[in-house]
C-alpha cells in the first residue's frame, strides 16, 4: 500500500483530547501524515497536537468545522495526498478503525466511506435518545431527497478519495456540514459506502451540538440541505 | 407647499451626503450606485409630485401617504438584502482568506524549520 494518506483531524478547544487523539492514530497506523487543524482554539490545542507528533494548521480565528476540515482537504490537495481521512479530534472516534475506513478506498470501491454506529448492532456509543431520532430524520430526508441511505449521516468519521479530496477542497459546506456534505457527495454521484465502527462517548469538554440543541441543529441542518438542494450546480474547474 | 420643499431637501441632503462619501472615499462606487439611484429616485418624486398621487390612485391606495410609506419599505427591503449579499460575499472571502493564511503560515514554519 503505497498510497500517500492524510488523516485530517478538526479541533476548537480540544486541549486534553487532541494529544490523545493524535498519538492513538500514531499508534494505529505508522505511514500515516496527521494534520490537526486548530480553528481558532483559545486553549493549548495547538501546542498538545505539536507535542505528540501531528503537523498543525492554525486558523487565525474560529471558522466553524466544515472550514476546518475543508482547510485539511485544501492541504490534501497541494501536497497530492490520496486519500484524506477525516476524524474528530474529541476522542469519540476509535483510531483502530483506520484500516476498516481506508480500505474499501485503496481498493477502489468507494470514493467515500463513512465509519458508521448504526450499520450493524455494534454497540458501543450510540448517542442519546433525542439524537439517535434526529439522525434518523436525516436519514430518512437524506434518502428521500437523493437516494441514498446513509445510516449514520452525522458521522465525522470518513475516509475520501481524491476525488473527493479535489471537490471538497474547493467547495465544503461550512456550518454544519456532515449530513450536506453526503448530498453534495451524492450530486457529484460519488459512490458513498458506510462500514460499520464502534465510537466512545467524548472525552473532556463538552461537544459543540449541546442535547438541548438538538432540535435547533436539526432545524438548521434541514434548512441548510433544502437550502443546498436549490442552489445552482457548481461547474467542474 | 411647504411639505414638498422639505421632501425635497431632504432628499438633495441625502444624494449630496452620498455624493460626499464617494468623494471622501468613504464609499467606493459599488456601494454608493443603490443609494444613489434611490436619492435620485426620492428628489425625482418630491419635484413631480402629482406622480405619485397618480400611482397611489392607479395602484387602489386610500391614501397616496400609504403608497408612500409602501414604496419606502421596500427600498428599504431591498437595500438590506442588497447589504446581506455584500456581508455574505465579505464572510466568504474572510474565510477563503484565513484559510489561505493558516497553510501559508504552516507552509513558512516547514520552510524555516528544514532551513535550520
Amino acid at each position: 500500500m503505497d498510497k500517500k494518506i492524510l488523516v485530517i483531524v478538526p479541533a476548537f478547544n480540544e486541549c486534553g483530547n487532541i494529544g490523545r487523539t493524535v498519538e492513538e492514530i500514531r499508534r494505529a497506523a505508522l505511514s500515516v501524515d496527521i494534520l490537526v487543524v486548530d480553528d481558532g482554539s483559545l486553549d493549548e490545542t495547538a501546542q498538545e497536537a505539536r507535542q505528540a507528533g501531528g503537523s498543525v494548521v492554525s486558523l487565525p480565528f474560529n471558522l466553524g468545522i466544515g472550514a476546518a476540515v475543508q482547510t485539511g482537504f485544501q492541504y490534501a490537495q497541494q501536497h497530492q495526498y490520496d486519500i484524506a481521512v477525516q476524524i474528530d479530534g474529541d476522542g469519540q472516534h476509535d483510531a483502530g478503525y483506520l484500516g476498516k475506513i481506508i480500505g474499501p478506498i485503496v481498493y477502489d470501491q468507494g470514493d467515500m466511506v463513512i465509519g458508521s454506529r448504526f450499520l450493524e448492532n455494534t454497540g458501543g456509543f450510540q448517542s442519546s435518545f433525542g439524537r439517535r431520532l434526529g439522525i434518523n430524520f436525516f436519514v430518512h430526508l437524506i434518502n428521500g431527497l437523493t437516494g441514498v441511505k446513509i445510516n449514520d449521516p452525522t458521522s465525522g468519521f470518513r475516509a475520501y478519495n481524491k476525488k473527493m479530496i479535489a471537490l471538497f477542497a474547493d467547495y465544503y459546506p461550512h456550518d454544519f456540514p456532515e449530513p450536506e456534505a453526503v448530498v453534495v457527495a451524492q450530486q457529484d454521484c460519488a459512490r458513498i459506502m458506510e462500514v460499520a465502527v464502534i465510537m466512545r462517548p467524548r472525552g473532556a469538554g463538552s461537544s459543540s451540538i449541546r442535547y438541548f440543541k438538538t432540535l435547533y441543529y436539526m432545524a438548521k441542518v434541514t434548512l441548510a440541505i433544502l437550502l443546498h438542494m436549490i442552489r445552482q450546480r457548481r461547474k467542474a474547474k | 407647499m411647504n411639505i414638498h420643499v422639505v421632501a425635497f431637501a431632504v432628499s438633495v441632503v441625502i444624494f449630496l451626503c452620498v455624493v460626499d462619501l464617494v468623494r471622501r472615499r468613504r464609499l467606493t462606487f459599488k456601494y454608493a450606485v443603490a443609494w444613489l439611484l434611490v436619492s435620485a429616485g426620492a428628489i425625482f418624486f418630491t419635484i413631480f409630485y402629482r406622480l405619485v398621487f397618480l400611482c397611489a390612485a392607479l395602484l387602489g391606495f386610500a391614501l397616496p401617504s400609504n403608497f408612500i410609506f409602501f414604496v419606502l419599505c421596500c427600498v428599504f427591503i431591498f437595500l438590506s438584502l442588497l447589504l446581506t449579499v455584500f456581508l455574505c460575499q465579505q464572510n466568504s472571502r474572510n474565510d477563503v482568506m484565513a484559510q489561505k493564511i493558516a497553510l501559508l503560515e504552516f507552509e513558512l514554519k516547514e520552510l524555516k524549520k528544514k532551513l535550520n
